[in-house]
């Protein structure tokens, strides 16, 4: 079956390689508030705007760039792992990934309404950034659960 | 929908593996349509008739329950 808009299969392991580590390294990340000082850098923003100063346009701004890099690397490699081709893409597969699309939607903004129910201040600003990840990361767990786990995974059958 | 696709295979004596190959899925593909946990697309289904030497309605054929979707 022709699937044009999924990358071919080889990116997949590219995107393990990325993802694993850098949803690690934010985990700890975020638990533990670490920021290196030697990712202290000045870096090009559109906005910059803080709750007690002033909003500025198109210019540089002072921020530790740990979160950006892991957040970029966190994207790129979930992109990679869930839009790669399997070894045999077909019209199967594409059935399922087109399921767990719905489904992680489904999720992501159940989630979503729960955090803005029942979450507030820090704790909400906290689950909005884990939630720029879990519409992917739910996709991925669920997409790679059906296939490992598709019916018919027996020996030959005559 | 029905099938007799594992009818047809043992006729022809193939393997789910072998069938899958002809008509270029993978073979829990063709384990999912025996079961009837998956419906194939029309090309797929026409394939698997071609393959057969049959008519597509020979294979596989439309359930009451189909008309109620």
């Amino acid at each position: 079956m022709k699937t044009d808009y999924l990358l071919p299969n080889r990116y997949k392991k590219i995107g393990w390689i990325i993802f694993v580590p850098a949803v690690l390294l934010g985990f700890i990340t975020l638990v533990f508030q670490f920021e290196p000082s030697f990712l202290d850098v000045k870096l090009f923003a559109l906005v910059d705007s803080s709750p007690f100063g002033d909003t500025n346009y198109l210019g540089l701004t002072e921020t530790n760039a740990l979160d950006e890099v892991l957040s970029v690397l966190i994207i790129i490699g979930s992109l990679l792992v869930a839009f790669s081709k399997t070894k045999n893409e077909d019209e199967y597969i594409t059935k399922i990934r087109l399921e767990s699309l719905v489904w992680a939607i489904y999720v992501n903004y159940i989630i979503l309404l729960v955090c803005i129910i029942f979450l507030y201040n820090y704790a909400f600003f906290y689950a909005l950034v884990v939630n720029i990840f879990t519409v992917l990361l739910c996709f991925v767990a669920r997409f790679y659960w059906k296939v490992y786990t598709m019916p018919g995974g027996k020996p030959y059958e005559k | 929908m029905k099938n007799s696709v594992k009818v047809e295979r043992a006729i022809l004596d193939l393997t789910q593996g072998q069938l899958a190959q002809k008509v270029g899925v993978s073979r829990q593909t063709i384990y999912a349509i025996e079961t009837q946990k998956y419906e194939p697309s029309v090309v797929l289904a026409l394939k698997i008739a071609e393959i057969c030497d049959k008519n597509v309605n020979d294979i596989f054929e439309l359930e009451e329950t189909d008309w109620s979707k």
